[in-house]
């Protein structure tokens, strides 16, 4: 039907199987014990008593009562057809009693067996007592087993019965149970083998709400990370092929012009420029790392709280004499308890990629304020500018690794300040919200309030 | 100054013994582990630059690791192409003191090297430091140049304690964002160079001569002296 090995429902039911026999071997045993052994010991205690009585009235065979006692008993009419007796004299002649034939077993004492006698002419099975007499002789009580042999082959019958039942049970509950085991798998393993070739977008379909829509839909969410990771990095290869070529081109060019006209001068200056534009690349490499650093949550383990208005202030005295050169307004916003868990170096490097964005695009004469806030289990470091903004559109792609709405590309810049912004905002369990300042944009870092009872 | 260089990559290990020795240090270089632990305890150096990976059983960790456990305090820079923080907290949990990560300007690495040597044995006396006719008054936190008082801002003049207090070495943006602000994280924009200028507004503007002397693409010297070529 299906083969054992290497299926897990095919194991379970067979170990439920196992068990399920095995309880009902414990119940039957109980249930024959019960029934079957008590009616044996009710027959011998009867024959027992039968035979103490009669005996009472005389051990001699030569007794006329003992013989008509037992004679007695046969007609009685009261179970006798179940009852045997056998009185024998001194010199194994049969006196009185309804056995044909002699019990087989014959010993020295008073003896309890089972055999089989033959009775009024029939062969049966009968439970006998045999007790000596004191004059020589012999009485034998017993009772016929026939009637008790037939209820235990009822007995055993029955139990068989039930034990096929229930083995037939077991293998078509496996089948079963098997069967809708390998339904839900055979979903989530189409899926598998279409996303192995290539088809990202495929999902497990979820129904209903039992372990296995709750295992489909962990799944889903795991492909939609996946997809969003994948999605990133081939975005991302796309733009570095395209951000290096540029860069290197100059770089090759300014080097092969020198060497053609070389000069002590000219290869200085290409030598200069070659490092320069270099150190970009390098610059740009590691805000790379530092965005997959990031990402990955590797960090996350160096954390410990940080005030973000501390930040703030640093931030603002870092960038002050930049914002003065602009002419621009830099001002503080500050509100009290505003603590997070969290990397200082890169809370503070993303407010400062905030601020060089502010600065770059609000451009001179702007106003930009730098604002520390605290909501409902979150707080918030936000820089406000009331410059161009960003087109509501835009808003979702500007945090895309390499994007830039100075599509021309003549601010200097590589497109990767706010996704670093964002990657941090996101280690550390916020995010970086884009809202229009009416005029200008507003960058906020929302990030969830430092557990108190952390004490980090 | 004898300056141990361990590095198992020829041209790196090249670039750095040339540059050292152009700098006037006295150089011994080895490429694997187990050498370079067995010079580092049997004689003194001065400093030690070593690559954080190398071939063999003992990278450069372990080597600072057991230099430390010997109470060997002789200064350590890793250099490394591993350069997450992590790797850079770990190098420094490790006893380094400082860690440059590759690629390196050599300045940069030339920098640090002579901040650390100067780290451990601090020059000026305790209470005012003193570049040609610029005096800062530890104390009073007063800034005079030729007589005349000059008023800084206290960011200014932390930039300014450093730049004295490292008279005549290269200071890179990367160790003035450290030492005056207290982060560390590379800044993108010339928002430096920027507090530079007003610093220098203030203390070279009207007086000769210039003290503060920029080093294209790698940052800052103070010194009375001109200008030497940047490395």
């Amino acid at each position: 039907m299906f083969k054992l090995h290497g299926s897990i429902a095919a194991k379970l039911v067979l170990g439920y199987g196992l068990l399920g026999m095995a309880s009902m071997v414990a119940v039957s045993a109980v249930f024959y014990v019960g029934t079957i052994g008590v009616l044996d010991q009710n027959i011998d205690g009867k024959i027992v008593t039968l035979s103490d009585r009669l005996l009472e009235q005389r051990r001699s065979p030569q007794s006329l009562e003992l013989v008509r006692e037992v004679n007695r008993q046969l007609s009685d009419g009261i179970d006798s057809d179940r009852e045997i007796f056998l009185v024998t004299g001194a010199d194994g002649r049969r006196l009185a009693g309804n056995l044909t034939a002699w019990p087989k077993a014959d010993g020295g004492g008073d003896e309890l067996l089972t055999g089989d006698v033959v009775r009024d002419g029939a062969a049966t099975r009968a439970r006998l007592y045999l007790r000596p007499l004191a004059g020589g002789g012999m009485l034998v009580v017993g009772r016929d087993l026939g009637e008790q042999e037939a209820i235990r082959g009822l007995v055993w019958r029955a139990l068989a019965t039930g034990a096929g039942v229930s083995l037939l049970l077991t293998v078509l509950g496996a089948a079963l149970f098997r069967q809708q085991i390998d339904m839900r798998l055979s979903a989530i393993r189409r899926t598998a083998e279409l996303i192995e070739a290539g088809d990202m977008s495929r999902r497990v379909p979820v129904v209903g709400d039992d372990e296995f829509s709750q295992l489909n839909r962990d799944i889903n969410r795991m492909l939609d990370r996946i997809e969003l990771l994948m999605d990133g990095v081939r975005h991302v290869s796309n733009a570095i092929a395209h951000d290096l070529r540029t860069p290197l081109s100059r770089i090759r060019g300014k080097l092969d012009e020198a060497v053609r006209h070389p000069s002590v001068e000219v290869l200085d200056n290409a030598a200069h420029d070659a490092i320069g534009h270099i150190d970009d690349l390098i610059r740009l490499f590691e805000r790379l790392l530092q965005i997959a650093e990031a990402e990955s949550g590797l960090r996350a383990q160096l954390f410990e709280s940080v005030d973000l208005n501390r930040i703030a202030e640093d931030m603002a005295d870092m960038y002050d004499a930049s914002a003065e050169e602009l002419d621009v307004r830099l001002t503080l916003v500050l509100s009290p308890d505003v603590a997070v868990h969290g990397d200082r170096n890169l809370l503070a490097s993303a407010v400062a990629s905030l601020l060089d964005n502010a600065l770059k695009y609000a451009g001179a004469g702007a106003a930009i304020e730098l604002r520390t806030a605290r909501g409902a289990g979150t707080v918030s470091i936000a820089v406000c500018d009331n410059g161009p903004g960003i087109p509501e559109h835009e808003r979702g792609k500007v945090t895309q690794r390499f994007y830039r709405l100075d599509k021309s590309r003549n601010l200097p810049g590589n497109g990767l300040g706010l996704s670093i912004v964002s990657a941090t905002a996101t280690l550390h369990d916020g995010e970086l919200a884009l809202e229009d300042g009416a005029p200008g944009l507003v960058a906020r870092i929302i990030l969830p309030v430092a557990a108190e009872t952390s004490g980090a | 100054m004898r300056c141990l260089v361990i590095e198992d990559e020829v041209d790196t290990s090249r670039y750095i013994c040339k540059g050292l020795r152009e700098a006037g240090y006295t150089v011994t270089a080895c490429a694997n582990g187990q050498d370079g632990l067995d010079l580092a305890t049997g004689a003194d150096w001065d400093v030690i630059v070593m690559d954080r990976m190398l071939p063999g059983r003992i990278d450069g960790l372990s080597i600072v690791e057991k230099l430390r456990r010997h109470g060997n305090q002789t200064p350590v820079i890793i250099v490394s192409a591993l350069t997450s923080i992590d790797e850079r907290v770990s190098g420094l949990r490790g006893g380094a003191d400082d860690y440059v990560s590759k690629p390196f300007a050599f300045s940069e690495l030339l920098a640090r090297i002579e901040a650390l040597l100067r780290r451990t044995a601090p020059g000026q006396d305790g209470t005012q430091l003193q570049v040609a006719d610029l005096k800062l008054d530890l104390r009073a936190m007063r800034v005079t140049r030729d007589g005349r008082a000059i008023t800084l801002q206290p960011r200014e003049y932390r930039l300014l304690e450093y730049l004295m207090r490292h008279e005549g070495q290269v200071v890179t943006r990367t160790m003035l964002l450290e030492a005056v602000w207290d982060y560390h994280f590379d800044p993108q924009t010339n928002v430096i160079d920027v507090q530079i200028s007003r610093l220098r507004t203030k203390i070279d503007k009207d007086f000769t001569p210039m003290l503060i002397h920029t080093l294209r693409g790698v940052g800052y010297r103070l010194s009375a002296s001109a200008p030497q070529s940047g490395v």
